[in-house]
């Protein structure tokens, strides 16, 4: 009976109880990282904070099961966090106690550690108290040492509950209980009331909340306008946290605001993402002009605000040869085009009553996105800018990866190739003598080889444009007196069959063969130089880059065509290898592993001042949106769906007619295009770079961004990066853990949510289709 | 119809095909015609090589020997997606469906064959590209009605039941815009009220699309009752063809699948 009895408790419980388990560990886990010491004012909070999270995930859960079970659940929760932390503390205790120094096993656990969690004063807590070595008794004088598992209801010894920055905290409470006890108890009931909450939400809302499960947060109106406008919310944050004209911020954070600051930015990015995910389409009821009014006056207001940072605080972002600090005009008039941009687009797509949400939404991530760095000192812009780069990669390692399921381990290579093309081209290197002067550039005559490669890329594009656009005419004629085709075939749309592969590859042929023919006579009459001499290298080895990397992701791609799984892994990581040590080896070429130095920033050589790091940050986000951009469209494209069969079902794609050899190279060769992108802006960022950098670890945070974010997924990939890359940048000082932190993730990821933290949404599309075949039909009844 | 066969191109002619996989003879020496517009049906024991024969037909193996024309064109060789676009569908024994993808995105594929999208011309989302990727999506959702799937084009396709799962394999078949639909066992594993519908939508889909048809099951009520000619397959060689009436009666199928005829068996005991 009691027995039977029992048994039922546990089963009622088993849910809270094993979250519990979960919270208690994330809990540990910041501890252990030494959160209590690192973020003192805001470490209570944090911690309470996971205890909150899962409860309102268990809320969530467990709302149908009724009102007790819940509250049962979520005391169990509560208290099964409490003793795993318990529990562990109490270690710690002990040791302290008996003087073993608890720093030698956990390097972030002091004796402030305990002082922040139990509200005992520090010098109360003294773990080795001196001892009189000729009595044995503690030194005269020695403060006694309080039991921190002492549960006390005492304002001397109160936790204290801080948010806030460490010299200034916004709100300091004492809580007047003390102890391990009180520490425990508040993880009780802050789990309760995440329950609680997310109960009374529900119950309040209960219908509209169920209706989509991955826009829960539609359900409540105010909710859901507070997402929509988050990203705003945040840079107005931002804001006030950074001085303006050199006058102290309005928030004064002190000593973390660098950290505060940059992390505001990551979640403004994330928020970004987040709100033009909430938004829907929506009738709000709106005339025309109001709907347009209000996004044109986002844009408006953003752009002025914009406007007056760079006036007032000199962040110019553009700076052509003659100005080394930047030019103002220039960078003023590149936010009055993007608003400009940004304005007519809204005018055309607000014409769709139902398009106002999702605009004013898009306007005010992409607004506040592109405003934020403009606010970020150098090394803030350094960290974004780092993330910026791997998301490129993440994005370009996500279409060979998610959607086209190929393993790639070797996607390093093709970033590599990237960087050291830049680098080949532009470095200015200097060799020098015996008496170190300078005899000329290390990686000779490359500036002379960019105004090259400049100049016929250009005369190539202009003449084979006009020889393809030629010679297409013909062959069009020729086709259609043609008589009838091999076999009749019915096509979609009656369109001219494209041209046979011969066909291309001899109008391919007559391009280039007629651009080279040009550009010999350039050469011989000596115009090259007079056109082209001085151009940046910038464009020209983004252009090379992005060139060699894609034609190299063609050519590992031939000889792998025939693998998959495993056996792509790991020919794709020898691929990965053998470039790296290509370079670190082929010293005569490449430098080997003393790299290549003095690369060019797409900037005067003497530039200085905001612009240097601006400068890279604009050319990493517009790389990043473009990846990002192009992903989405090739997405929903027939390639797209084409890898999408492919990373389903090789055997059955190959049958519905997708050619699997063209598929794979496509998504090898626009995959390592993209990667060559980021190695580019790499090699601008870093100004030096070496085989070192491009090991095979770079690979690995690639993928394990790529799967934590959600593969397949573009803002998965974003949050991913932000996740692994920014998170860890930012709290430098825990980097310790880094790798830890890393296999913890992705183990906890894979279990709890195997598609990544932002999975793809699956596509909607029923009704645009049902619009389309039966639209007219409709319009008439 | 029947007038007119001699007229007309076949749709598909297997010339003496022989397939191998080592010493093992799977398919040998097969002929097979098939007029437009007919239902054939290849019968026969497991392991007799009906699936190695489709396999053929659609490009996954190369035969050694024979040819097979597919309205008058050669096909033997050509890579399975070269065949499905030339008008070659097919559906496989084993539902296989794309995961991961809507029902609506399934058929969608299919459509990829009559498709000329270059991923050039969708990066720049150029008006033709574009006009095609709403004539693939508004042929995907006919389809769909087609099969009475349309209401559920937006859920992930392994969520439908096993019947719809059928019927939505042969709608992505369908979607190629194919001249001849293999089927390989479309009845498997469903109960006689599902095989029923299947049969009556196999004759729909011959009479409403024109299509030519060919299948191969194992469940002798739907063969008979559909096929307007019936090959019998056993250890890879053809053993007889005909009308399903002049099939079920030849004696040589009849022991393909019963063993040895009685008088045979007594007098081989008599014998000894």
């Amino acid at each position: 009976m009691l027995n039977r009895f029992i048994q039922r408790f546990t089963d009622a419980i088993r849910k809270g109880a094993s979250s519990g388990c979960v919270a208690g560990l994330v809990i540990l886990f910041l501890i252990l990282i030494g959160v209590p010491i690192k973020l003192q004012s805001l470490a209570l909070f944090m911690l309470l904070f996971v205890v909150l999270v899962f409860g309102i995930s268990l809320g969530r859960r467990l709302y149908e099961k009724g009102l007790a079970h819940l509250l049962l659940n979520s005391l169990a929760m509560g208290a099964a966090a409490a003793i795993v932390v318990f529990l562990f503390m109490s270690l710690i205790n002990s040791w302290q106690s008996k003087g073993i120094e608890v720093k030698q096993y956990f390097d972030s656990v002091t004796t402030e550690t305990m002082t922040v969690l139990s509200g005992v004063p520090e010098e109360e807590l003294h773990p080795n108290p001196e001892i009189d070595p000729m009595t044995g008794d503690y030194m005269e004088g020695e403060p006694l040492r309080t039991d921190p598992m002492r549960l006390t209801f005492d304002a001397d010894t109160g936790l204290r509950f801080k948010v806030g920055m460490a010299s200034d905290a916004w709100l300091d409470m004492n809580m007047t209980i003390g102890g391990f006890y009180g520490f425990m108890l508040l993880l009780i009931i802050f789990g309760l009331l995440g329950t609680l909450v997310t109960w009374a939400a529900i119950s309040f809302d209960v219908n509209r909340y169920r209706t989509q499960t991955s826009q829960y947060l539609s359900g409540n109106p105010i909710l859901h306008w507070l997402v929509l406008l988050l990203p705003l919310i945040l840079f107005a944050l931002l804001w006030l946290m950074v001085g303006h004209g050199g006058s102290d911020p309005i928030l004064n954070l002190g000593d973390g605001a660098q950290e505060i600051q940059l992390l505001t930015g990551f979640m403004l990015v994330l928020f970004g993402l987040v709100a033009m995910r909430a938004a829907h389409p929506t009738h709000w009821e709106l005339a025309y002009p109001v709907r347009f009014g209000i996004c044109a006056g986002a844009v408006v207001f953003l752009a002025v605000i914009g406007i007056w940072r760079i006036l007032q605080d000199d962040r110019y972002f553009i700076a052509p040869p003659p100005t080394p600090e930047g030019s103002a005009a220039l960078s003023v008039g590149a936010v009055v085009v993007v608003a400009a941009a940004l304005l007519i687009q809204n005018w055309f797509a607000l014409r769709n009553p139902e398009r106002f949400e999702i605009q004013l939404s898009a306007v005010l991530s992409l607004g506040t996105l592109l405003l934020m760095p403009l606010y970020l000192d150098q090394y803030q812009a350094d960290v974004m800018t780092l993330v910026g780069i791997n998301v490129l990669l993440g994005l370009g390692l996500n279409i060979v990866v998610g959607y086209a399921g190929l393993l790639d381990l070797g996607y390093v290579a093709f970033f590599a190739l990237g960087a050291y093309t830049y680098a080949f081209l532009g470095s200015r290197q200097f060799v020098y003598d015996n008496d170190q002067n300078p005899i000329g550039y290390k990686f000779e005559g490359n500036v002379d080889v960019v105004d090259r490669i400049m100049a016929w890329v250009l005369t190539t594009l202009i003449v084979g444009t006009i020889a393809i656009y030629f010679g297409l005419r013909y062959w069009k004629q020729r086709q259609a007196t043609q008589a009838e085709q091999y076999i009749e075939r019915p096509t979609l749309l009656r369109l001219p069959a494209r041209p046979q592969a011969n066909t291309t590859l001899l109008l391919i042929a007559l391009a280039v063969g007629t651009s080279a023919v040009t550009a010999i006579i350039l050469e011989v009459t000596g115009l090259y130089d007079k056109l082209f001499n001085g151009a940046s290298p910038f464009l020209v080895g983004l252009l090379a880059g992005v060139i060699v990397s894609g034609l190299s992701g063609i050519l590992l791609g031939i000889p792998v065509l025939r693998l998959r799984g495993d056996y792509l892994a790991i020919v794709t990581l020898g691929f990965g290898e053998i470039i790296r040590l290509m370079f670190n080896n082929l010293r005569d070429y490449t430098g080997g592993p003393q790299g290549v130095l003095q690369i060019p920033r797409p900037l005067p050589n003497d530039a200085a001042g905001p612009v240097t790091y601006l400068s890279i940050v604009y050319l990493v986000f517009m790389g990043a949106g473009l990846v990002a951009f192009l992903s989405a469209r090739l997405k929903q494209s027939r390639t797209g769906r084409a890898w999408s069969a492919m990373n389903s079902d090789e055997t059955i794609a190959q049958s519905m007619g997708v050619n699997l050899v063209q598929s794979k190279l496509m998504a090898f060769a626009i995959g390592a295009a993209f990667a060559g992108i980021g190695g580019v802006l790499f090699a601008a960022r870093q100004r030096n770079i070496f085989p070192g950098d491009f090991n095979l670890e770079v690979s690995i945070e690639v993928l394990s961004l790529v799967i934590i974010g959600g593969m397949g997924s573009i803002p998965g990939v974003i949050m991913g990066a932000i996740v692994l890359i920014g998170i860890p940048e930012v709290l430098r000082e825990l980097s310790t853990y880094r790798i830890l932190v890393f296999g913890a993730l992705l183990v906890t990821m894979v279990i709890i949510r195997p598609k990544g933290l932002l999975p793809a949404p699956t596509a909607q599309l029923r009704e645009r289709a049902r619009a389309l075949v039966h639209g007219s039909e409709e319009s008439q009844a | 119809m029947t007038d007119n066969i001699g007229t007309q191109q076949p749709v598909l002619q297997a010339d003496r095909i022989t397939k191998r996989f080592g010493g093992l003879m799977a398919v040998g020496e097969f002929d097979l015609t098939i007029m437009p517009q007919q239902i054939a049906s290849v019968i026969g024991p497991n392991g007799a090589g009906k699936t190695t024969f489709f396999n053929c037909i659609s490009g996954f193996y190369v035969p050694e020997e024979g040819e097979i024309w597919f309205r008058g064109h050669p096909i033997r060789g050509l890579r399975p997606d070269q065949i499905t676009s030339l008008g070659v569908a097919r559906t496989f024994q084993n539902i296989h469906l794309f995961a991961g993808m809507t029902v609506l995105e399934n058929v969608m594929v299919g459509v990829h064959s009559s498709m000329m999208a270059t991923p050039m011309a969708a990066l720049l989302r150029l008006p033709l590209n574009h006009q095609e990727e709403e004539a693939t999506l508004a042929k995907a959702y006919d389809l769909l009605e087609f099969i009475e799937l349309a209401e559920h084009g937006d859920l992930l396709a392994t969520n439908l039941p096993y019947g719809s799962q059928r019927r939505l394999e042969i709608a992505r078949a369908l979607a190629s815009e194919p001249a001849l639909l293999l089927l390989d066992e479309p009845t498997a594993g469903m109960n006689p009220q599902e095989t029923e519908a299947t049969m009556n939508f196999i004759r729909r889909l011959r009479d409403e699309r024109d299509l030519t048809i060919l299948l191969i099951e194992h469940d002798m009520s739907v063969v008979m009752g559909i096929s307007d000619q019936v090959t019998v397959l056993d250890y890879g060689r053809k053993i007889s063809e005909g009308t399903p009436q002049e099939v079920q009666h030849d004696p040589l199928v009849i022991e393909a699948y019963l063993g040895a005829p009685a008088d045979e068996l007594a007098s081989g005991f008599h014998a000894d």
